[in-house]
C-alpha cells in the first residue's frame, strides 16, 4: 500500500513545501509537487479516513457531524448576520457557519460532485456588466481560456463522467466517460423543461459512470450527498490525487494535525509552521515554501491568526481583503411528489440541468444567474426526509403522518437552484474577540447577509423550479420563502487573486504579493461565485498554480 | 427558538461524542459496547440500562402514537424504546434532564385532564391521541418526535429499526447496498419516451 513508501521528515529541517490541507486544491498541489521531485509535507486536521472506512450511518453523518469534526457547536465557529452585532454560536446543530469535512481528501470526500466548468462571462462580468453598488464586484486577472487547459486536466485525471451541453464554454477534449444513468427525477427536469422550451443537458458529475484511471464505477449506493464513497468512485482527491502523491515516496501526509500559526524570518518570508498534533501538542516544522489550501474560511483565519509586528493586520494582509468579499452562492429549494415511484434514494443526487438562466438578464431588474438541477435532496436518506422534507401542512404524527412518510419517501424529489453571491465587505472571515475553540484560539467568526439581489435570483429560480413542477404533473407542490443563509459549503473570495496588490490578496499565480514564498490555493482565490458548483474550479485552479509554483521552484524563484 | 430548534439543540449537542469514523471507531470502544447492549440486551429480554421502567412505559407509549402500529409495524415494532434507552446514556445524554422533567410536566397534565385513569399507557388509543395533541408543542415531544424518527430509521446498529421495520414501510430492501438502472418509473420509461421522439 502506498503509504508504506511514505517517508518522515526531520521537524527542523526545511522541507521544499509544507501544504496546509488535503482536499481539492491541496490534494493535487501535493501530487504536482511530488510528481514533480520536491518533497512536500500536507498538514490536515482531520484524520486519515479511507474508502472501507466510509458508512451508511445517517445519525453519525447528517446529525453528529462524523465528518464535519462533530455537531455546529463543538467546532469552534460562530456566526452574525451583521458586523454590528456580537457572533454567537450556531442556532442549528446541523449547520456549521463554515461547513467542511475534516479529513484527508476534505469537502471532495462529502461532496455530491456537481461539476460545472465557469464560462467566458464568469471572469469578465464587470467589465461587461459595469460596476454594482456597495460591492467589490470584479473581473478575473485569468480567462476562461487560460483555465481550460486544467479544466480538461481535472476531467481526465481526476475523472468526471458528463456530455457537453447547448451554453458550455468550448472544451478542448471530450468527457473520458459518459454522463451517469438517468434517475427518475433527472427525466422529469428534462421533459417539463422541454415542455417549457428549456434546454435540459446531463449533469457533468465528479462521479465515475464507468471504470477509469483504474477505479471502479458508481454503484449507485445512494449515499453520497454529506457521504464518503464506500468503492472509491467519487473522484475525490483521497480517491484520486493523494496515493498517488504517496507513491511518489516524497508526500509526508500528517493527518489529525492543525496548523495553528506561519512564522516568518527577518527576510520577511516563511520559514516555519506551527500546529497541533494529534495529541493536542504544539509542533512545528520548517519549509522553504508553503502552500495554504485549508479552504476559503481556514486558510484566511490562519493568515489572521499569523499576525506579527511586521504584519500587525494578519499575513499577507496588506490589502486589508484577507477573509473579505466571502461568497456562499445562493440557493432555493422547490419540492415535489409524483404519483408513480421514483425512488430517487438510489444513486448519485443530480443527473440533469438547466442552464438556461445562467447569465445576468439586466430585464430581470437584479445582478445574478444561475442553473437549475434535479435531485432528490430531503429524500436520499429516510431520516432527514422525515425531519425535513415533508410539506408545511403535512401531519407531524400519527397514522396519517406514517402514511404520508411511506408513500411519498419514494415518490418525492426537489428542484434546486443554484445560483450567484456578489463579494461585499460585510461577509467575511475574521477572529471571535469571545470564543474559542477546543485548542484556545479565537474562535472562526463568519458575518455573512446575503445580498438582495443574491436572494433575488435564488427566489427568481425557485419560481421557475415551481413552474417546472406543473409541467410535469407533479401531484403536489411547494416550496419555503428563500431565505438568508446561515451556513455555507461554498467558501469563496476570502483571499481573492488580482494583479493590483491594494484590492487582491494573491496574484494571479496564486503567491502572495507580499510574502515571496507563500501561496494560497483553494475557494479563497475566486473573484466571483460563479453559479454554485465551485469545486471543480478549484481543481483546475489548483493545477494550474502547482504548474507556476513548480517552475518557479525549478527556476529558483521561489 | 422554535420547538423543533430547540429539540435539535438538546438531541444533537455533544453528539460528537458518538462516533467518528469506523477508524476512530476503533479508539471508541464504548460505541461498541454500546451497540453490542443495545442488540444482546433485546435478545435477552432484559432491563432497560438508562430509563426506569414507567419512565419507558410512557415514552414507548408515546413514540407508539407517533409512528403508531397499523396494518404495518411502527415505533413499537422498530424497538424505538431501546434506541432511546441507549441513547439517553449516550450521544442523547445532555437531553436527559429535559426529558426527565419534560414527562413530570407531561404526567402532571395527563392526571389533571384524566384524574384517577393511570398512566398515559394505561389511555385507550383515541385518549392517547386527544391527549397528545394538547401537548404536541412541548419541548418533550419534539425531542421524542425526532427520537422516535431516528430510532424507526436508524442502522439497526443504534438499536431501532428492528428487523429493518422502518426501511421495509419505506419500500426499501434493507439489503440492497447497490443498485442498477432503471431506478424508478420515470426513468424507466425515459429510453421508451426518447424512442418516440418525445
Amino acid at each position: 500500500m502506498a503509504i508504506e513508501s511514505m517517508p518522515a521528515f526531520a521537524h527542523d529541517e526545511a522541507v521544499d513545501f509544507v501544504v496546509v490541507g488535503s482536499g481539492s486544491a491541496g490534494g493535487i498541489i501535493a501530487r504536482e509537487l511530488t510528481v514533480q521531485g520536491f518533497d512536500v509535507v500536507v498538514f490536515e486536521q482531520g484524520p486519515y479516513r479511507q474508502a472501507e472506512d466510509f458508512s451508511h450511518d445517517e445519525i453519525g453523518v447528517l446529525f453528529s457531524g462524523e465528518l464535519l469534526g462533530g455537531a455546529a457547536s463543538q467546532l469552534g465557529q460562530t456566526f452574525r448576520d451583521d458586523e454590528s452585532k456580537a457572533a454567537g454560536l450556531p442556532e442549528s446543530e446541523m449547520e456549521p457557519p463554515a461547513y467542511y469535512a475534516r479529513t484527508v481528501g476534505g469537502s471532495s470526500v462529502h461532496f455530491s460532485g456537481n461539476y460545472w466548468r465557469l464560462r467566458e462571462i464568469d471572469f469578465r462580468e464587470r467589465s461587461v456588466l459595469g460596476p454594482i453598488a456597495g460591492t467589490t464586484f470584479a473581473d478575473w486577472p485569468i480567462s476562461y481560456d487560460e483555465l481550460e487547459p486544467y479544466y480538461t486536466r481535472v476531467d481526465w485525471e481526476i475523472g468526471v463522467s458528463g456530455a457537453p451541453g447547448p451554453f458550455d464554454a468550448p472544451r478542448s477534449r471530450p468527457y473520458p466517460v459518459p454522463p451517469m444513468p438517468i434517475k427518475s427525477s433527472g427525466a422529469i427536469l428534462e421533459r417539463a423543461a422541454k415542455k417549457l422550451g428549456l434546454h435540459p443537458q446531463p449533469a457533468p458529475v465528479a462521479i465515475l459512470s464507468a471504470p477509469h484511471n483504474g477505479r471502479a464505477a458508481c454503484v449507485h449506493c445512494g449515499y453520497c450527498m454529506s457521504f464518503g464513497c464506500e468503492v472509491g468512485a467519487k473522484s475525490s482527491t483521497l480517491a484520486t490525487m493523494i496515493p498517488e502523491a504517496l507513491a511518489t515516496g516524497r508526500c509526508e501526509l500528517r493527518p489529525l494535525s492543525t496548523v495553528f500559526r506561519l512564522e516568518t524570518g527577518k527576510d520577511g518570508r516563511v520559514d516555519e509552521v506551527l500546529y497541533y498534533d494529534a495529541d493536542g501538542r504544539e509542533r512545528s516544522q520548517k519549509a522553504k515554501a508553503v502552500v495554504l489550501s485549508a479552504n476559503g474560511a481556514e486558510t484566511p483565519r490562519l493568515l489572521l491568526d499569523s499576525a506579527s509586528s511586521a504584519h500587525p493586520d494578519g499575513l499577507a494582509n496588506s490589502s486589508g481583503f484577507v477573509g473579505r468579499n466571502l461568497m456562499f452562492n445562493c440557493h432555493s429549494i422547490a419540492n415535489g411528489v409524483f404519483e408513480r415511484q421514483l425512488n430517487d434514494y438510489k444513486s448519485i443526487q443530480v443527473t440533469r440541468i438547466v442552464h438556461d438562466f445562467y447569465e445576468t438578464d439586466p430585464a430581470r431588474g437584479f445582478y445574478g444567474g444561475g442553473g437549475i438541477d434535479a435531485r432528490p435532496l430531503f429524500s436520499s436518506t429516510p431520516i432527514l426526509h422525515a425531519m425535513a422534507g415533508m410539506p408545511p401542512d403535512a401531519p407531524r404524527w400519527g397514522r396519517e403522518f406514517k402514511e404520508m412518510l411511506a408513500h411519498d419517501y419514494t415518490r418525492q424529489m426537489s428542484i434546486i437552484g443554484n445560483t450567484t453571491s456578489l463579494p461585499l465587505d460585510r461577509n467575511n472571515v475574521t477572529l471571535d474577540p469571545t470564543y474559542r475553540d477546543r485548542f484556545g484560539r479565537a474562535a472562526l467568526r463568519i458575518t455573512y447577509r446575503d445580498h438582495d439581489d443574491d436572494l433575488a435570483i435564488a427566489a427568481f429560480l425557485q419560481e421557475r423550479a415551481l413552474e417546472l413542477f406543473d409541467a410535469a404533473g407533479a401531484r403536489r407542490s411547494w416550496a419555503y420563502p428563500v431565505h438568508a443563509q446561515r451556513s455555507g459549503a461554498h467558501l469563496l473570495g476570502t483571499c481573492r487573486m488580482g494583479d493590483d496588490p491594494q484590492t487582491s490578496v494573491v496574484d494571479r499565480y496564486h503567491r502572495s504579493h507580499e510574502v515571496q514564498n507563500l501561496f494560497l490555493c483553494d475557494g479563497s482565490s475566486f473573484v466571483t461565485s460563479g453559479r454554485g458548483q465551485p469545486t471543480l474550479t478549484i481543481m483546475a485552479l489548483a493545477f494550474r498554480a502547482a504548474e507556476h509554483i513548480a517552475a518557479a521552484a525549478r527556476a529558483n524563484e521561489i | 427558538m422554535s420547538g423543533n430548534e430547540l429539540t435539535r439543540r438538546l438531541f444533537l449537542r455533544g453528539s460528537g461524542s458518538l462516533a467518528g469514523s469506523a477508524a476512530l471507531r476503533a479508539t471508541l470502544p464504548g460505541l461498541a459496547a454500546l451497540v453490542q447492549a443495545a442488540c444482546s440486551a433485546r435478545d435477552a429480554g432484559a432491563d432497560f440500562v438508562n430509563l426506569g421502567a414507567d419512565e419507558a412505559r410512557d415514552i414507548e407509549a408515546i413514540t407508539a402514537r407517533i409512528l403508531p402500529t397499523t396494518d404495518t409495524p411502527g415505533a413499537r415494532e422498530a424497538g424505538v424504546i431501546w434506541f432511546i434507552d441507549r441513547a439517553v446514556g449516550d450521544f442523547l445524554a445532555p437531553g436527559l434532564p429535559a426529558l426527565r422533567s419534560g414527562l413530570d410536566e407531561f404526567n402532571a397534565a395527563l392526571t389533571e385532564a384524566y384524574p384517577g385513569s393511570g398512566r398515559f399507557p394505561d389511555l385507550d388509543e383515541a385518549d392517547q391521541d386527544a391527549f397528545l395533541a394538547t401537548r404536541d408543542d412541548t419541548p418533550l415531544f419534539q425531542l421524542l418526535r425526532v427520537a422516535t424518527l431516528m430510532g424507526m430509521f436508524c442502522l439497526p446498529d443504534y438499536g431501532g429499526n428492528h428487523d429493518y421495520v422502518g426501511w421495509k414501510l419505506l419500500g426499501l430492501d434493507p439489503h440492497a447496498h447497490a443498485h442498477t438502472p432503471p431506478f424508478g418509473h420515470y426513468d424507466a420509461e425515459y429510453p421508451r419516451e426518447h424512442a418516440d421522439g418525445d
